[in-house]
């Protein structure tokens, strides 16, 4: 290493001294580049570091490359292989090179900019990277966010439910907007993907949103559930704005990058594979222990004994926490992908079959996937590629979380007790619930609650390299996508269901929704890179872009069913609803990247951006940043054992658009005396709302040991976000209610460790272990209007207080020693910290690889078990743990408590699980004669959990992904477990 | 190679065609779900100011369940027995140290549902005078005159909520509201907004521009529905103790000794798809139920036909905080019965208030028709001033019960130490707290 390093210096020497008198001279190297294993690779990227000249391997691994000067310094570059440098001059005809695999993310390139890339190792944010064998080599994962669980530092994931299709949120480095979404940008090869979540309308049936809470309480899946993680090469995590200021207004909640497969010029190859698995209930937590004492003492049922006792004595006591939640669901998976090219020409396809049953029967997700990726050089110096996606996939998602009419299965299951007889007689007729308004084994078997999509992701590239010469290269860039997609939602609740019959309900009900979203991009970028032969470099990019988004949601609700159909116009009743999105937003961006010698990275540049969505649609809204990369061991001072040493500090701005709407004042439609009529509404609009604004700084070290086969890097950021929207009280006599205004400040701060270590490197063993800790603090810094609680049902129920000097997400309760609001803070929905500890440890052709996830502190409102006090039939009742007297049972201790103190139902939602774990073994390509390899094993997801918390998963949430209200439980569908087996072979 | 320094030359090109395409600027995308309030302030189409005018109605009978329930609480015509808000028989009846809240519901519901119906006014006045549509000046002065009319009705319902506490009636820009005016001020701006709409009408044609719902069938024209603006500045003529003004408003208004009592527009309730069910009305004989104040059962005569305004709970009598009563209050029988702005019967009972002092026989003339009319014998008392007056209390009471009048008259009289209350610390309150969001 240091040998090099000082050859290095020499030639540059050299070269700086040359260069006068021999400025044109030229020479040629050429050679073959190989893998360890003797192949040839085929597209290697040949580059002479400090120049523009470059070149690519070809069909059989050969190159020729004419230098220029009288030396240079070759760079080859290959994904999945480490960076190989090698110092060649005027007398090196030949050079022959063998490319070992990467044995640290040290060697990667992080796509950083809309239209460049940057070595890991120049970088000056803490980028997470996760790759393809880390996204989906160990488990089925069951969608794209659920595979980044544990995988990334700074990240906070968490499921709402465990219904099959997804749900998921995902917050970077703290929430970030407190009416307003605090979700990251996913871009897809760079189409702007639409991720929104659009309910279903289940609330004409579930009543949730009636008694004063907000909606939407559907449950509905997010819209990356779509992608599918088998095609993903690569995904980026920008974190902040200090790595995400390029995208502007839209990256507050931060940016994730996703980049898909590519073929590779070479032999075509062939990877069929094949899993089978199955899924239960992650946390079952069993039913109430009956005992006639307890039936005969209980304030609800104490006319059942006879019921009760009936039931023992005919073995007809049920366990319906077994029949509700006991399915044991198939999983199926099949996969194809086919990769190759020619020199000019390469594809990537990539096919996917899902079908996954829920644990709940009539549940489940099923899914078809198409990828094809194409990339062509149309000449030496003009290159195209495309990549197109369709996605069909439908979820049936079950009927749960919070209603106020007893319909949802799980609220109709927390009202009945184990004597009830619910299941359907011979002719499959079920009996009504005495107990509820609903027979939940009716309404699993009956009622639908299904989202069928039909995707379409199209994106298109062309490279130009408009001026090449020895020292600077001039490239354009065009790009192009659009994210086309139908969601149909189907909610059918027959007229023949316990709820909908003898004048229950509505007499049926059908609820149909049809959501078109297209989001549309384009983007041209300008990239000229310059090189001085004394080792600085500069490349400088300016860039335009554009971006439309058409959302059209068409709701139509039908009730009072004709017969057993379901069509909505075969309804006695009809309601329809209609709501719009439309966007268009445009901007600029210029960058200035300055490399001096690898040891010093400077890079500055603006974003301008304007949006429609804004008071102003023309008004430009400028995110500046810069960042500075010292790589001290670049600087060849530093003793053996220290192979890298990194110090960077970075800043950047960017934005989040106020909510869509935010703008207008509007009126409402009525009906007066049969004619229609227009109120005005009472939300005043803002005809100068601008986006919110976030400022973020970051700082950390990166540290090498033993030629970097120990890896440390730590960061340290705060984050500002100003200018928070807030729905503001305004003097009613103005005619409005509310205004939408600029009104607080909050401020995340955190600390992001990683550590990774190559444990042991021999042939035949290898065992790579990452550590990594991660925590973030929050605090409402500024605060315009009264400090305001929201998220929940009520404040006796447990809310979310917004509060200047406390934390956004602190939950609070009535209890004793009230506060000045009269309230108690009992928790907070952020985790003190995470820690996740991924292994993988391969031993000959066996490889075992384990991802722990720990979550500790963080608190929810658990109002599931509220549910089950309210009617006696939680499953701890009667245990005598919680009353400091010991006088109550739990249930009796906590329902005393109801209304005074909300503290039971405030609990700690930290975890420590397995999140995934896999073995596999590979058998040798002789045993198939050389044709193909095999590979079998078995995987398990969330297979070992330890929490404290009372209920199925703490990671939950009643109201979805939106806004604050995280970790509010109200009778969720149940998180499951996975266990699969594989079969796969490549040829 | 020329050729392809040409392509680059074009690829280059094209870039710079994209700079300015995306450069320019971008349109603003209007509400694409619902009208905005710009558009429409700017040139509002003829379709866009009836639906506009109908809003009016649709503001006046949502929201108004508020007022009617508060108003009445606080008069003890009855009780809003709920246990989903302790506040209905705590705050507003003055239980115990209880005092009332400056940001409770309601004190700022009622308050607010009535500017946003000033709002909507004030949008069809200047919507109106912007709009390009084929109007005529005749047309474009009925718009006003309506919308200045139920402005000002709207204003004296906020006001008799807020009393002396004033109230703003200068809000047409909500970014610079006006001063608050005194309860005397304001009364005054409110007669002239009625005077002002009184004289539009004489010159707003034969027919409005824009249809009214059922609940406004006979005053749907300039001419007739001059007559309910008039009624309401009646009204408001008493409230001002301007007498003379108060009939000869009478004179002009739709007041007919000889009329049905229930003569007058009306807020119109329907239970038809999209309309609004009567907010006051609530299902008799449950736990939930608006119980009519002991005092008022008593003061019934068993004769008088206005006792089918309560009813006897069939269930027995309920209790809550403290507080029993056996009577339903059965006033709003449906969901869809129609609640009056201003009634005939009102009007007698107008004509009857403003003749005492000055020709008390015409004022008992006027009594004893609403006597006779629910089933009474003619007025027996003395015909002093005191006498009558507190007849006409009376019979006011009875006639305009629930509708919030018990209150304000008991107020105009400084007699609201006269109402009954019901537990020891109890309190009648005279006004309610100016808004905390106006502060």
């Amino acid at each position: 290493m240091k040998k090099k390093k000082l050859d290095k210096v020499l030639l540059l020497a050299g070269a700086l001294m040359l260069w006068s008198s021999f400025a044109m001279a030229q020479f040629k190297v050429s050679g073959t580049v190989t893998d360890d294993t003797g192949d040839p690779l085929i597209g290697v990227t040949v580059l002479a570091k400090g120049t523009a000249v470059g070149t690519f391997t070809d069909f059989n691994g050969k190159y020729t490359i004419n230098l220029p000067g009288e030396s240079a310094e070759l760079e080859y570059n290959y994904v999945g292989y480490a960076t190989f440098t090698a110092s060649v001059n005027r007398s090196t005809v030949s050079l022959d090179v063998v490319l070992e695999n990467a044995t640290t993310q040290l060697d990667e390139v992080v796509v950083t900019g809309l239209a460049t890339s940057v070595k890991r190792t120049n970088l000056a944010n803490s980028v997470a990277s996760i790759s393809s064998a880390e996204l989906t080599g160990t488990v089925v994962p069951t969608t794209t966010d659920a595979a980044l669980y544990g995988k990334a530092t700074g990240t906070n994931i968490s499921a709402n439910s465990g219904a099959p299709g997804g749900g998921i949120r995902m917050n970077l480095r703290g929430i970030t907007s407190i009416n307003g979404s605090s979700q990251p940008l996913f871009i897809v090869d760079g189409v702007f993907i639409d991720n929104s979540s659009t309910a279903a309308g289940l609330n004409i049936v579930s009543q949730a949103a009636g008694g004063g809470s907000q909606s939407n309480q559907d449950n509905p899946s997010n819209r990356l559930a779509d992608l599918d993680p088998n095609d993903i090469e690569n995904i980026e995590i920008l974190k902040g704005a200090s790595a995400a200021a390029i995208y502007g207004s839209r990256a507050s909640g931060g940016v994730v990058i996703i980049t898909t497969k590519r073929g590779r010029a070479g032999k075509t190859k062939v990877d069929v594979s094949q899993s089978v698995g199955f899924t239960t209930i992650l946390n079952p937590l069993g039913v109430r222990d009956w005992t006639e004492d307890r039936v005969a003492n209980s304030s609800r049922y104490a006319g059942d004994v006879a019921l009760y006792n009936a039931a023992v004595a005919s073995g007809t006591l049920q366990n319906y926490e077994e029949e509700l939640y006991g399915n044991t669901g198939l999983l199926l998976n099949t996969r194809l992908s086919i990769t190759g090219g020619t020199d000019k020409t390469s594809f990537y396809l990539g096919a996917s079959f899902k079908d996954e049953e829920g644990i709940v029967q009539n549940t489940g997700y099923n899914k078809v996937s198409v990828r094809l990726n194409l990339d062509h050089e149309i000449a030496k110096w003009l290159t195209v590629g495309a990549s197109t996606n369709y996605i069909k996939s439908a979820a049936d998602r079950g009927f749960f979380n919070n209603d106020n009419s007893g319909a949802t299965m799980g609220v109709s299951f927390s009202a009945t007790p184990a004597w009830a007889q619910l299941l359907p007689d011979a002719d499959g007729n079920y009996p009504a619930n005495p107990y509820a308004a609903s027979n939940f084994l009716e309404t699993a078997a009956k009622v639908t609650n299904r989202e069928a999509v039909d995707r379409f992701l199209g994106g298109a590239n062309a490279t130009a390299a408009l001026y090449t010469s020895d020292y600077t290269s001039v490239k354009l860039i065009l790009r192009g996508g659009v994210d086309h997609y139908a969601l149909n939602t189907q909610a059918i609740f027959p007229n023949s269901v316990q709820f909908q019959r003898d004048g229950n309900g509505l007499n049926g009900v059908s609820v149909q929704g049809n959501t078109l979203n297209t989001n549309t991009n384009l983007a041209a970028f300008l990239v000229w890179s310059q090189y001085l032969t004394s080792g600085i470099s500069f490349r400088t990019q300016v860039g335009l872009t554009n971006e439309t988004f058409d959302r059209d949601n068409i709701l139509a609700e039908s009730s009072d069913l004709i017969g057993s159909q379901t069509n909505v116009d075969q309804a006695g009743s009809r309601n329809v609803s209609q709501t719009r999105l439309i966007q268009r937003d445009k901007g600029f961006f210029a960058q200035e990247e300055v490399n001096i010698n690898d040891q010093i990275i400077l890079t500055a540049g603006i974003r301008g951006d304007k949006s429609s969505n804004n008071g102003d649609p023309n008004q430009l809204y400028y995110y500046p940043k810069g960042s500075v990369a010292i790589n001290i061991h670049e600087f060849d001072i530093l003793p053996e054992a220290l192979s890298q040493l990194k110090l960077r500090a970075a800043y950047g701005e960017s934005g989040n658009f106020a909510t869509f709407g935010s703008k207008y004042t509007s009126f409402s439609p009525f009906i007066v005396g049969g004619s229609s009529a227009l109120t005005i509404a009472n939300v005043k609009g803002n005809e100068n709302v601008g986006p919110e604004r976030q400022s973020e700084l970051e700082f950390g070290i990166d540290l090498g040991f033993s030629n970097n086969r120990f890896l440390i890097d730590a960061t340290y950021y705060i984050k500002n976000v100003d200018d928070l929207l807030l729905n503001a009280d305004v003097p009613s006599s103005s005619g409005f209610i509310r205004e939408v205004t600029n009104a607080a400040a909050l401020q995340n701060k955190g600390i992001e460790i990683g550590l990774n270590a190559n444990i042991v490197q021999t042939a035949t063993v290898n065992w790579f272990s990452r550590l990594s800790w991660w925590k973030n603090n929050a605090l409402v810094t500024r605060l315009d209007v009264p400090s305001f609680t929201t998220g929940g049902f009520a404040d006796f129920l447990g809310q979310y207080r917004v509060k200047e000097g406390h934390s956004p997400t602190e939950i609070i309760g009535v209890g004793a020693d009230p506060d000045d609001d009269g309230l108690v803070v009992f928790g907070d929905a952020e985790p003190d910290f995470q820690m996740s500890w991924f292994n993988s440890i391969q031993v000959s052709d066996f490889t075992l690889t384990f991802l722990w996830h720990w979550k500790q502190g963080g608190e929810n409102i658990n109002l599931s078990t509220l549910l089950f006090d309210l009617n006696e039939t939680t499953h701890d009742y009667d245990d005598t743990t919680l009353d400091p007297t010991g006088a109550l049972g739990n249930g009796d201790y906590r329902l005393s408590q109801l209304g005074a103190n909300t503290e039971p139902y405030i609990e700690d939602a930290g975890y420590i699980r397995l999140r995934e774990v896999g073995l596999y073994y590979t058998i040798p390509r002789s045993t198939f004669g050389d044709v193909c390899s095999v590979t079998i094993g078995f995987s398990g997801t969330n297979l070992l959990n330890f929490f404290d918390y009372n209920s199925y998963d703490p990671e939950v949430s009643n109201f979805g992904s939106g806004g604050l209200s995280s970790g509010v439980e109200v009778l969720p569908f149940p998180s499951a477990k996975r266990y699969d087996f594989h079969l796969r072979a490549s040829f | 190679m020329m050729q392809l320094k040409n392509i680059k030359l074009y690829l280059l090109a094209m870039l710079f065609a994209l700079a300015g395409w995306t450069g320019c600027t971008i349109d603003d995308v209007p509400d694409p779900n619902n009208p905005s309030l710009a558009p429409i302030l700017e040139d509002a189409t003829l379709n866009e100011l009836r639906a506009l005018a109908l809003g009016v109605e649709q503001l006046g009978r949502d929201e108004i369940g508020f007022y009617y329930d508060v108003t009445s609480i606080l008069g003890r015509d009855y009780w809003f027995f709920t246990s989903s808000d302790p506040r209905y028989t705590g705050e507003l009846l003055g239980k115990g140290s209880a005092v009332l809240d400056d940001a409770g519901f309601y004190g700022t519901r009622p308050y607010a549902g009535r500017y946003a119906n000033v709002k909507q006014c004030n949008i069809i006045i200047e919507a109106v005078a912007n709009s390009k549509a084929d109007l005529s000046a005749a047309e474009r002065l009925g718009f006003t005159a309506f919308a200045n009319t139920m402005k000002a009705y709207e204003l004296l319902l906020a006001l008799n909520l807020q009393y002396q506490n004033g109230i703003r009636t200068d809000v047409a820009d909500p970014d610079n509201l006006g001063a608050f005016q005194s309860y005397e001020n304001a009364l005054r701006d409110i007669n002239e907004l009625l005077e002002t709409a009184a004289n539009d009408l004489n010159n707003a044609g034969d027919e409005f521009a824009f249809s009214l719902s059922p609940g406004f069938a006979g005053f749907d024209t300039p001419a007739t529905f001059r007559q309910f603006t008039r009624a309401v500045q009646a009204r408001v003529a008493l409230y001002r103790n301007d007498k003379a003004s108060a009939l000869s408003h009478l004179n002009e208004s739709f007041f007919d000794l000889a009329g049905d009592f229930q003569m007058g527009p009306s807020r119109y309730y329907t239970t038809a798809g999209g309309e609004e069910l009567n907010p006051v009305f609530r299902t008799p004989d449950q736990s939930e139920a608006i119980v009519a104040h002991p005092d008022f059962v008593l003061s019934l005569d068993p004769a008088d036909a206005r006792n089918a305004k309560i009813a006897m709970r069939p269930s027995g009598a309920i209790s809550l905080d403290g507080l029993t009563g056996d009577h339903d209050v059965v006033l709003w029988n449906s969901q869809s019965t129609p609640i009056s702005y201003i009634s005939n019967e009102e009007l007698i009972l107008i004509y009857a208030e403003s003749n005492i002092g000055t020709n008390n026989t015409e004022a008992i003339s006027a009594l004893d028709v609403i006597r006779t009319g629910n089933g009474l014998g003619a007025y027996a008392g003395g015909s002093d001033d005191d006498s009558v007056t507190d007849e006409m209390l009376d019979q006011r009471r009875w006639s305009l019960f629930g509708q919030g009048h018990r209150w304000v008259d008991m107020r105009r009289y400084n007699r609201l130490d006269e109402l009954t209350i019901d537990r020891p610390d109890d309190d009648v309150w005279t006004q309610l707290p100016r808004p905390v969001s106006e502060n």
